[in-house]
């Protein structure tokens, strides 16, 4: 797979979008990937968007929430924007873990979340 | 037999001996006829079983045991004649005793030879054989008036006995199924399959419903189908296994099956309204007893309604649930979590006093689920909650704009 998936930065935050289906060897690179860049520019959020995906299986979801977990330890924030409902009810259905998972509807609410996010954690700090 | 030559020590104590041994062995009544088809000898269960001491019977043609009709018919005169030309010969028919009561009876006759071999005589024997036609007019009533068809196959595969309901089912006459392979009765398609069917059951025969969990047809005369419910069971008989195969036309129980579906659909349907109350708030007021399905329902539908406004908070009203047990403490955690996954935040209203200590002490844990006795309470901190969100963007444009203009 040589597929490259786009990376926007708009302002201090970052924004991948997966679609279709994803391949278990394509998943990790994402993290790698989108650790690596967020490390590179020192973005305060990250907005995950997958409304696209096809499929989302336990294994895609855990590798979600990892990469949300390495996403804090950098100092940054993760949202999860456009889990469908059908997605959800697996997920849920599955047990898999993401308590800790902050998700919003689209884009738009997500920003804005981040936005919260970004506020509450300069004021804790 | 009384008639036995004289000149030996008792032989005829030895042959009465032989002649109740042969009774008691073969439950036949005995008698002897001479050529001319008179009483020659006569035995105490022919007695018993005809009526007539030996003294009534001796010496009369034997056709005073016959009924009328038969003795009108010359069925008499016919059966010594056959026995006479042919030897043994077997006859079943209506005897009369001397009570006048009719009896179906088994008559075997044989010759009796001399020594040089010319007949001199003909032994008979008698037997009782009612019952068996009492079974026999049993089972052929109790087929008749099932109340569902009935069709018995033999060995080979092939229709033996077809009852009147089987006919009516299957729009066939009796005479035309009669040794027709039972595959007319299936559709085309199951008929491949059908014949393995039919040797497994051939290997261990048992009564059981045929097919369970297939949806099976019957194939009428004009090829139309309707559906089916077989039972199968072993008849044993001297042609070998016979299958016992009773079938009952469900159409209407299936009508109603699917129409109960429907009905249970739109009760579901209805009792799983999702409302919006506000913008980006809807509320789930639920009401009854939660199920599995009716939970999975309930969450399904409002996921869908969260993803169609774009709604960013739901209440859950429980005030209508009688009772929150752990299985549906289960059912509205999942719900909350879904939601949640999908980025709208869940808050529970509702809750009564009994409700709240019900569910500490079944140590469900609702983590960070926001909670509120009433559903007004429960609005008024949705809104609240938007206005912060909203707040909180407007402060960060003013930051952003403000940073601008430096």
């Amino acid at each position: 797979m040589t597929e490259i998936i786009p990376i926007l930065r708009i302002g201090e935050t970052l924004l991948i979008s997966l679609q279709g289906e994803l391949d278990d060897a394509t998943v990790l690179r994402i993290e790698e990937q989108l650790t690596r860049e967020v490390a590179r520019t020192c973005a305060t959020g990250t907005l995950i968007d997958v409304s696209g995906l096809t499929i989302v299986d336990s294994f895609i979801a855990r590798v979600l929430t990892r990469i949300a977990g390495m996403i804090r330890l950098l100092g940054s924030h993760a949202v999860i924007v456009g889990i469908q409902p059908a997605v959800a009810i697996t997920l849920v259905e599955l047990g898999v873990p993401m308590g800790h998972l902050n998700t919003a509807l689209n884009a738009e609410q997500g920003m804005a979340l981040l936005r919260r996010l970004r506020d509450d954690g300069d004021r804790s700090d | 037999m009384t008639a036995a030559p004289v000149g030996e020590p008792d032989p005829r104590v030895r042959l009465r001996e032989l002649e109740t041994l042969l009774e008691a062995f073969a439950g036949h009544a005995l008698f002897r006829l001479d050529l001319d088809g008179r009483v020659a000898g006569w035995t105490p269960m022919a007695e018993r079983l005809l009526g007539y001491r030996a003294d009534e019977a001796l010496g009369r043609p034997v056709a005073f045991l016959y009924t009328e009709e038969d003795r009108a018919a010359r069925s008499p005169a016919s059966d010594l004649a056959a026995a006479r030309e042919s030897g043994r010969t077997e006859v079943e028919g209506w005897r009369v005793r001397k009570d006048g009561s009719r009896f179906m009876a088994n008559m075997v006759f044989a010759p009796i030879r001399g020594e040089r071999g010319e007949v001199t005589g003909l032994a008979v024997a008698v037997r009782d054989v009612t019952g068996r036609l009492h079974a026999e007019a049993m089972f052929r009533g109790l087929l008749e008036t099932a109340p569902d068809g009935v069709v018995i196959v033999g060995p080979d595969g092939r229709i033996r006995i077809v009852n009147r309901q089987a006919e009516a089912l299957f729009g066939y006459e009796r005479e035309e199924l009669i040794g027709k392979p039972i595959e007319v009765l299936i559709p085309e398609r199951f008929r491949d399959r059908h014949d393995a069917y039919r040797r497994d059951y051939a290997r261990a025969p048992r009564i059981r419903p045929m097919g369970i969990g297939l949806e099976l047809y019957g194939r009428r005369r004009d090829g139309s189908e309707f559906p089916v419910e077989i039972s199968l069971g072993p008849l044993e008989t001297d042609q070998g296994t016979l299958v016992t195969a009773v079938i009952r036309d469900v159409t209407e129980h299936r009508e109603q099956e699917q129409r109960l579906q429907r009905q249970r659909d739109e009760i579901m349907e209805l009792s799983t309204p999702v409302i919006q109350v506000w913008d980006k708030v809807l509320a789930l007021p639920i009401i009854g007893t939660l199920d599995s399905l009716r939970a999975a329902r309930l969450t399904e539908g409002l996921l869908q309604k969260i993803a169609d406004d774009q709604a960013e908070i739901i209440i859950l009203d429980i005030s209508g649930v009688p009772t929150i047990d752990t299985q549906v403490a289960q059912h509205l955690l999942k719900t909350v979590q879904a939601a949640t996954l999908m980025g709208a935040e869940s808050i529970l209203s509702g809750v009564r006093p009994e409700t709240a200590q019900a569910m500490v002490h079944l140590g469900i844990d609702f983590g960070r689920l926001r909670s509120r006795s009433t559903l007004r309470d429960a609005l008024r901190l949705a809104l609240r909650i938007l206005a912060d969100r909203a707040g909180a963007a407007q402060a960060a444009t003013g930051m952003l704009r403000g940073e601008q203009g430096r």
